[in-house]
């Protein structure tokens, strides 16, 4: 008997490890399956993976929910929150595991890997047509690949720089010009230059780690260079270009105007020494950060002991990124939408045409204005503007930042659909293992610009081959 | 004639079950199920996928290009030498300093002995994440950084901590040979309690000193406990994977990039379970070797 007890409980031990290997039940593709044309519509659920996209969007979800099911109260939004640090991982492993949800939130420079998945929707003949004229057609080229269109965007937002708004009155530094008109990067030198004191810094990108990837291809555009590849297909990082913008950039740390201990200011660091006033000028800067300045502006002026340690009054600026050797502003945008996917399973069309219609739900009028308004960002489709102009906000935005803001996403740098998936894959390739490192090197005063172009040209002669790169 | 049917019979036992038998294989069985589903299968699914380019709606064979990239990529190699030098670098010194803190703390009484032994092994509870924002802290590059402050105190430069090369991997493995000897405390200090106490009796007749009784007496009585966390140590520490991934990202300049973390960005920045499964495999073979070596140079003289 107690041979028997202990085997019952060793098995039921394995049976609850094993139960964690079973396969996630499906999405509610089954249940819609079947229903036949003027019979009662069957009950479906619709699942999406979301991260945090802005600051209250998660607990946002719930109303949605709410609001979906009152126009189709036979379909149902099955949310799976996850943090902005285990959503990708989540999405690819689900994706390769070939049980991907119904909906996820993905940037746009995803859309080429999770292509070649198999498993993301080319949605161009599944969704309405009207629904696809509600975009703007330039936003939807940042989800086209090839042919294919495979999202939604819900919004653009521009990486550029941020500014302190008293420091630069302080430095005589016209910051209105500049967020009309552009600055060139003698222009700029000599502003971070004027901004450097003993109390604090002229400039600071936060460029530690992975991070460094950001500071490179926010200035990359704006020296002739707006994608890795130009128009011949040709890869673009070889070109001489890109060795003088590596002088520029070595050349600003070697002024003093930035701290040599660059390499190592990660994106929590150069935000904090934004707000404590170490910093004039900062990178990357987002327009939502003008709410976050102004918060915490708020908390320090009523003596919340929330506010910021060592936080002083800063008023935040947009600032374009300078231009280089005479080249046009090609500002860093970066889209974020829904993507539909299918999973292993031969996708059902009655589920499918559920899907698009989730999708366009959250992709538009009052779910996408809400998402915008959070992020201080443009809206991308006319439902979308409607509802944003009934939007209340208790603390106006800057008029000028917006009106700066507005500008560049118009000088947004155009998204490359037609870079095969396999050149563009083999470009992050090289630039994770070999641009960034070298870059980081560089910022660390461990190897000289033209060691970092060399190093850079010969690993680009080595995977697209000495006709595929640029020469000039 | 009576020898071969004796035989006969042994041989028949041999492969007659009897009731206690089934019990005790169907015991196995569970921990067998457990073993295969977890730990067998995974192997053998990640041997066939390393010879597949994978994608979720079937996957295309490839061969070997996957081992062939791998031995072909000059990062792959990096990747080798840096894990070798974490290694190398931490796991015999962070075997020294528990041996010395477990010999420190073996003379107090017992309640003296567990309150030591709670604080080391305090790290080993937190997460990896909460140690690692911690020592960014601490490793903060500007001069009103944490270390920075206190180098200036001894009229010492600023140091860029994970930023430059040249003190990329010095920070991490001072990191930790700092944090994490909990279990390796603990293990030698029970280790030191087997100790039978008559040979130190004898040894203090003969007049030995406290060094002489560590050397002859301490240390080869605990060597079978040195080879076991030798040799787990070394397995963990090629697999490292954490302290780069969350303090460096492997730069600057690849200078930190370790095997775990290409592993690491293979399958899940680049989709490349490939090439993923192929350089996992091919750690479990250095490993392996690694491994044999100590024993090879270790354990011959080592009984458990």
């Amino acid at each position: 008997m107690k041979k028997f007890i202990s085997m019952v409980l060793a098995l039921a031990i394995a049976a609850v490890s094993l139960t964690a290997c079973g396969a996630p039940t499906a999405s509610g593709g089954d249940s819609a399956s079947g229903s036949a044309s003027g019979a009662e519509p069957q009950t479906d659920t619709i699942t999406m993976l979301l991260p945090p996209v802005s600051a209250t969007y998660q607990d946002q979800l719930a109303v949605w929910a709410k609001e979906f099911n009152e126009m189709y109260p036979n379909l149902t939004l099955e949310f799976e929150k996850a943090s902005w640090e285990d959503y990708k991982e989540k999405l690819d492993v689900q994706v390769n595991a070939g049980t991907p949800p119904d909906i996820a939130y993905v940037e746009y420079d995803r859309v080429g890997t999770l292509a070649d998945s198999g498993l993301l929707l080319d949605i161009s003949s599944m969704i309405e047509k009207e629904q696809l004229e509600d975009f703007d057609s330039n936003a939807l080229e940042f989800y086209r690949l090839n042919e294919g269109l495979y999202g939604l965007p819900i919004y653009i937002s521009v990486q550029c720089l941020g500014g302190n708004r008293a420091m630069m009155e302080q430095a005589n530094i016209d910051w209105k010009s500049i967020q009309k008109n552009g600055w060139t990067y003698e222009e700029f030198r000599k502003a971070i230059q004027a901004g450097t004191t003993d109390e604090h810094y002229g400039f600071i990108f936060a460029c530690a780690g992975v991070t460094a990837a950001d500071y490179l291809n926010i200035m990359v555009k704006n020296a002739g260079m707006p994608a890795p590849f130009d128009e011949e297909m040709k890869f673009a990082y070889t070109s001489q270009n890109f060795l003088n913008l590596l002088k520029c950039i070595r050349e600003i740390i070697d002024d003093g105007s930035t701290p040599k201990e660059m390499s190592s200011v990660d994106a929590g660091k150069r935000w904090n020494m934004f707000l404590t006033g170490q910093t004039m000028i900062f990178g990357k800067g987002l327009a939502n950060f003008e709410g976050l300045a102004a918060a915490n502006n708020a908390k320090l002026a009523a003596n919340d002991a929330t506010a910021v340690e060592n936080s002083v009054q800063a008023d935040y600026v947009v600032l374009p990124v300078p231009t280089f050797f005479g080249q046009a502003q090609q500002a860093q945008g970066v889209a974020g939408g829904y993507s539909a996917f299918r999973t292993k399973k031969e996708p059902d069309p009655v589920h499918l045409d559920n899907v698009m219609k989730a999708l366009y739900f959250m992709s538009s009028g009052e779910r996408a204005a809400f998402t915008c308004n959070e992020l201080f960002v443009s809206a991308l489709s006319e439902s979308t503007r409607e509802a944003m102009g009934k939007i209340h906000n208790e603390v106006p935005r800057d008029p000028d930042n917006a009106e700066a803001m507005a500008l560049l996403t118009t000088q947004v740098a155009k998204p490359r659909p037609d870079i095969p998936a396999e050149k563009s894959a083999q470009a992050t390739r090289l630039l994770d293992e070999v641009i960034v490192p070298k870059f980081q090197a560089l910022l660390a005063g461990e190897t000289t610009p033209e060691q970092m172009y060399e190093a850079v040209k010969a690993a680009a002669i080595d995977t697209f081959g000495a006709d595929g790169i640029v020469t000039d | 004639m009576k020898k071969s049917d004796s035989s006969e019979q042994r041989s028949n036992r041999k492969w007659h079950l009897t009731s206690e038998d089934m019990w005790g294989y169907a015991f196995i069985a569970v921990a067998m199920i457990v073993f295969c589903v977890f730990t067998v299968y995974p192997v053998f699914s990640a041997f066939v996928t390393s010879f597949h380019k994978y994608k979720p709606l079937g996957s295309i064979f490839v061969g070997v290009e996957n081992y062939q990239n791998t031995f072909t990529n000059r990062l792959f190699y990096k990747a080798i030498w840096n894990t070798l030098v974490y290694t190398i670098f931490t796991v015999p010194f962070s075997l020294c300093i528990s041996f010395v803190v477990a010999v420190l703390v073996l003379p107090f009484k017992k309640k003296v002995q567990s309150l030591f032994k709670s604080m080391y092994y305090l790290p080993a509870v937190a997460s990896g994440v909460a140690l690692s924002v911690v020592w960014l802290w601490i490793y903060d590059p500007l001069p009103t950084g944490l270390l920075n402050s206190l180098l200036a105190k001894f009229g010492l430069g600023n140091v860029n901590w994970l930023g430059s090369s040249s003190t990329a991997m010095f920070s991490l493995i001072l990191m930790a040979l700092l944090a994490g000897h909990g279990t390796q405390i603990i293990i030698y200090l029970a280790a030191l309690l087997g100790v039978p106490s008559s040979l130190f009796e004898a040894a203090d007749l003969d007049g030995a000193t406290f060094l002489q009784k560590l050397w002859f007496i301490v240390i080869p009585l605990v060597k079978p406990t040195t080879l076991f966390l030798l040799v787990t140590g070394v397995i963990g520490s090629f697999q490292v994977f954490m302290n780069a991934y969350m303090m460096t990202g492997g730069g600057p300049d690849n200078a930190t990039t370790m095997v775990g973390l290409l592993i690491f960005n293979n399958a899940f920045k680049y989709s490349d379970y490939g090439l993923a499964c192929a350089q996992a495999l091919i750690l479990a073979v250095v490993i392996a070797l690694v491994s044999l070596v100590q024993f090879k140079l270790m354990g011959e003289d080592v009984e458990y």
